[in-house]
């Protein structure tokens, strides 16, 4: 079977596979001893995906040069808030930034 | 008793070699019309613990289905309480099965990996952008204000970095394009990886498409390092419509 | 074996993991057990499955022969 990969360079893409196989979101723990744990880490990646969707929405205005320095102060703080926030949570509940994601099957990763 | 499934084949007759599958299993065809499902019966032996040797024996199996079937091939570790259960399954999925036979019958999938100094190529952009004047936003800032300033220097970075990577995974595709009938491309996935690429091709131009990779070694853009596989029984070409999505 | 061939022996494992863990045809649901039902810990090239006791849980009935100790 090692005739099917051929590679000059095993070291690197064993590297960068492993990486990426330990970024794939585990299925949510429905255990009943884990719900906790479980509906924590749904929350906080509803919470980290709207985050994403707000920051996004900012780095384009701010591209665009459509912010006011009132408003860039008002997005700058509540973000940095938002992210801080963030941090506090996943600690609190031990959950790592690669598990904040949700597989939908065929429709692939939510972030 | 349990009964683990490789694959659905275009056959309903009995599977004539006398392959072995997970835990010493004999393979034998479970039909269904005119279709089938290659299983083995797990006995008491099945052990506790799954390990890559079963995850070989079940690609070893799909591949030898290959030879005669077309196949589509399940996802390792895919269990059966028993014959009724499959039947049932069968029963549902069947127009699914049918379609995707009928597509991938006479096809391989090719895999291909590029890796790229993505991380180098982020800190030229990175310093780049960094000497056109733009830190100068950062030093007479709230805090507030440098956070985002930052994260736009991020966001520029990121956009840049992208730019460049799509621009080279166009002149790799273009290797390919003429001997694929279908392709899945994943692009970035890690700063390293630039893409990961699966390639449906007709077993009569295989040759051919060997032959686009050499070229692309040849000749492709600079600084790239490539793995590339197969030929696979199609994992990433299988697409199944689940039943009830078809109740309108 | 030499370092060489140790690496594309795990290169060949990864590629085909990449395809039989979440590609192929994908059964989910009450008739089947699968891949995700059990607590897949993906460590480096090593495959770590939770016991036949997870499995025997989830469908509530016991897998033959699953007296063993795990390995």
């Amino acid at each position: 079977m090692n005739k099917k990969v051929k590679t000059d360079s095993p070291d690197v893409f064993i590297e960068e596979i492993e990486k990426i196989q330990e970024a794939i979101p585990k299925r949510i723990d429905a255990n009943p001893q884990n719900v906790e744990k479980g509906l924590a880490k749904l929350v906080l990646t509803l919470v980290e995906l709207i985050r994403k969707l707000l920051e996004k929405q900012a780095m384009r205005r701010v591209d665009g040069g459509s912010l006011t320095d009132e408003e860039i102060e008002k997005v700058g703080e509540t973000l940095m808030k938002l992210e801080n926030k963030m941090k506090e949570l996943k600690e609190v509940f031990g959950l790592k930034d690669e598990e904040l994601n949700i597989n939908l099957g065929p429709l692939g990763d939510l972030m | 008793m349990k009964i683990y499934a490789y694959g659905v084949i275009d056959s309903n007759c009995r599977i004539e070699d006398s392959s072995k599958g997970i835990e010493g299993g004999r393979i034998y065809n479970i039909p269904y019309r005119d279709i089938g499902i290659a299983v083995s019966d797990l006995d008491g032996r099945y052990q506790k613990n799954i390990n890559p040797d079963h995850v070989l024996e079940h690609e070893r199996v799909a591949e030898k289905l290959m030879e005669s079937f077309a196949v589509l091939p399940m996802r390792f570790f895919t269990i059966f309480k028993d014959k009724e259960e499959i039947l049932s399954m069968m029963s549902e999925y069947y127009d699914s099965f049918n379609e995707n036979l009928n597509r991938l019958r006479g096809k391989l999938e090719f895999g291909l990996k590029v890796i790229w100094s993505g991380d180098v190529i982020k800190k030229r952009i990175a310093e780049n952008n960094a000497g056109k004047g733009q830190s100068k936003l950062l030093s007479n800032g709230s805090p507030a204000r440098n956070y985002i300033m930052e994260k736009f220097e991020k966001y520029k970075m990121n956009r840049q970095f992208e730019k460049e990577g799509h621009r080279d995974i166009s002149a790799i595709d273009e290797f390919f394009s003429g001997f694929a009938v279908e392709k899945k491309l994943d692009t970035l996935k890690s700063d390293k990886l630039l893409l990961t690429a699966s390639y449906l091709v007709e077993k009569a131009k295989q040759d051919d498409f060997k032959q686009a990779f050499e070229r692309l070694k040849k000749s492709g853009p600079d600084g790239l390092k490539y793995l590339f596989s197969g030929p696979w029984p199609p994992y990433n070409f299988i697409n199944l419509t689940k039943p009830e999505f078809k109740k309108a | 074996m030499n370092n060489v061939m140790l690496k594309s022996k795990d290169v060949t494992l990864l590629e085909i993991l990449d395809r039989v863990l979440e590609k192929g045809v994908v059964i989910s649901g009450d008739v089947v057990i699968s891949v995700a039902d059990v607590d897949l810990v993906y460590l480096g090239l090593k495959v770590l499955l939770s016991s036949v006791e997870t499995m025997e849980r989830l469908r509530g009935a016991p897998f033959a022969g699953a007296g063993e100790e795990p390995t």
